[in-house]
């Protein structure tokens, strides 16, 4: 037993040594920037206490990044009902499923900036092809998308929704793969209709999925800053400065980062908050 | 059910339905390397280029801002992150999984706890320390935070504990050890689930942004995200050379994608919890 223990610590030392020193490390420094105010580039800072979290609490700009991180949000269950639908579709009903689920998923595959920039000049308001497209069925003034900030960022989540569409429909195409047919069958033999079945036996059946699909996707969306980033930077008139993204802009831009640790953990109590909600929910709501 | 000539009919349509709504999807692609062979009168201005000018690629690659570098950056932190993350999970994974050591399953719990971490927390202490190593502005600073994924932990410990008991049993009494065990039979049992996490691992470095954008600060070591976004502010209405840009980023992950779809596709539906 001896022997078994040390073949132990030697297999998860080495990477033991890379968590504790860029995850567990960085975390623990993270926690006590917070109550401190330090500037890169000013060697002298002093511990301030709770100053930080106050200063928090009385900042129109973080209670904007809040209001707009709730917007983002939104495209996680809209991504969900929409990659339901097309599971439940490919699932039964229809020829070349391999084509059509690869067609679903490319987006997630090749995310990232560049796709960022296909959809800025998608979306560019007086010449894009969405804008010309929408005066060609008649809306002679379409948005100005990301040019505008009240579309700004439900454009954003356009993208957003597109982007999670095909990784939510393999998971619900893997859940929809263990709801038996014969579930299925004595439903149609009792006379459900295929609106009744999918609603009252299928969805039920997937719902630990979309449990898990939902709280993951809220989390995975909260830390994600790059396609905003990327397309506007925040703006316009910071319509579209998310919570994460205000982090990085109050450490990096502005270089405040006693300040920017205090926000970023703020991010990390939202997501506790969500993980424990999902703790207790799975045993509570879940329909297994 | 019974797969009559009216219910394949129907079928037929919903096919159909789904092409039209399949190719909402990828519509960007499509226009993105259309755009990239038009003229620059053309933007916008049609779907299709008149005819095939092959220019915005060119200077995409041998021009000015040409992408070899960026290319040769990213090709260099992605492999090196994965195949480090790639061996470094599968040792910590098989300890998680095949081990018993004391301290095991805190330890595993530390783990998990730090997926709830968003980077934006780790970020500015990574910057101060790596300021401190002599590693901020280089390519250290990607690859080695990038060799250590959590994900990859979870993933392979899932695979590892499916192994059966019995496959290692024999070899145990036959008086093989642990490290003997994991690289005669674990790692050959195991090479779809780590070709399916090295998949993810370097399509997630390729496309890696934030990092980038933190820690790098020299153009000279941009990789392909940052380069991209050092094209777009220097010649923003050189929409066709964006599109050839852009093409150039994507193109790479669409083929890994085509080629290892099998693997992507089931790595992913087997452990839903990348965070």
């Amino acid at each position: 037993m001896r022997k078994q223990q040390w073949a132990g610590y030697a297999f998860i030392l080495p990477n033991m040594v890379g968590i504790l020193l860029f995850f567990i490390i960085p975390a623990l420094f993270s926690f006590g920037l917070m109550f401190t105010n330090y500037q890169f580039a000013n060697p002298n800072f002093s511990f301030t206490g709770l100053d930080n979290l106050k200063r928090m609490f009385q900042d129109d700009q973080f209670y904007r990044a809040i209001k707009h991180t709730g917007i983002f949000l939104l495209s996680v269950p809209v991504s969900l009902v929409l990659a339901f639908l097309v599971a439940l579709v490919l699932n039964r009903s229809v020829y070349l499923k391999g084509l059509l689920r690869g067609m679903f998923f490319l987006p997630y595959i090749s995310s990232g900036v560049a796709v960022a920039f296909v959809w800025m000049l998608l979306f560019q308001p007086s010449h894009g092809p969405i804008n010309e497209a929408l005066r060609w069925i008649g809306i002679a003034s379409p948005p100005g998308w990301f040019a505008d900030s009240d579309t700004a960022m439900y454009a954003i989540d356009i993208v957003q929704v597109w982007f999670m569409l095909g990784y939510n429909m393999i998971i619900y195409l893997a859940a929809l793969q263990e709801v038996s047919a014969e579930q299925m069958e004595a439903a149609t033999i009792d006379g459900a209709g295929k609106g009744t079945i999918t609603w009252k036996i299928v969805w039920p059946l997937v719902s630990p999925t979309t449990f898990l699909l939902l709280v993951t996707g809220l989390i995975m969306t909260m830390k994600s800053f790059a396609i905003i980033q990327a397309i506007t930077q925040g703006g316009p008139s910071g319509s579209t400065t998310i919570l994460s993204l205000y982090v990085y802009k109050t450490a990096f831009s502005y270089y405040e980062m006693g300040y920017a640790s205090t926000v970023s953990w703020f991010l990390f109590a939202v997501i506790l908050v969500i993980t424990i909600v999902q703790w207790i929910g799975q045993k509570r709501w879940v329909h297994y | 059910m019974n797969p009559t000539a009216g219910l394949s009919k129907s079928r037929l349509l919903v096919t159909v339905l789904m092409l039209v709504a399949g190719a909402f999807m990828i519509v960007p692609f499509l226009w993105m390397i259309s755009t990239s062979f038009q003229s620059a009168s053309e933007v916008f201005s049609r779907w299709l280029p008149s005819k095939l000018d092959w220019s915005n690629h060119k200077r995409i690659w041998t021009g000015n801002y040409n992408f070899v570098p960026y290319y040769m950056n990213s090709l260099k932190v992605s492999l090196i992150s994965t195949v480090g993350a790639v061996f470094l999970s599968a040792f910590a994974a098989y300890g998680f999984a095949r081990v018993e050591f004391k301290g095991r399953n805190t330890l595993f719990l530390v783990y998990l706890s730090m997926m709830m971490i968003p980077p934006q927390v780790i970020f500015v202490p990574k910057f101060i320390m790596f300021n401190w190593m002599n590693i901020y502005n280089t390519h250290w600073a990607l690859i080695l935070p990038g060799m250590f994924s959590i994900f990859g932990v979870f993933m392979l410990r899932q695979f590892f504990m499916g192994v059966p008991r019995e496959i290692t049993e024999s070899a145990f009494l036959d008086g093989a050890g642990h490290f003997k065990i994991f690289f005669r039979l674990i790692l050959p049992l195991a090479k779809p689930a780590l070709a399916t996490f090295a998949i993810i691992d370097f399509s997630w470095h390729w496309n890696d942004y934030e990092n980038a954008l933190v820690f790098l600060t020299s153009p000279k070591l941009y990789t392909i995200p940052l380069g991209l976004q050092n094209f777009i502010l220097e010649n923003n209405v050189d929409y066709n050379g964006m599109m050839a840009a852009s093409s150039a980023a994507i193109v790479p992950m669409i083929a890994i994608f085509l080629l290892g779809q099998k693997y992507i596709i089931q790595g992913i539906a087997s452990s839903a919890v990348k965070g």
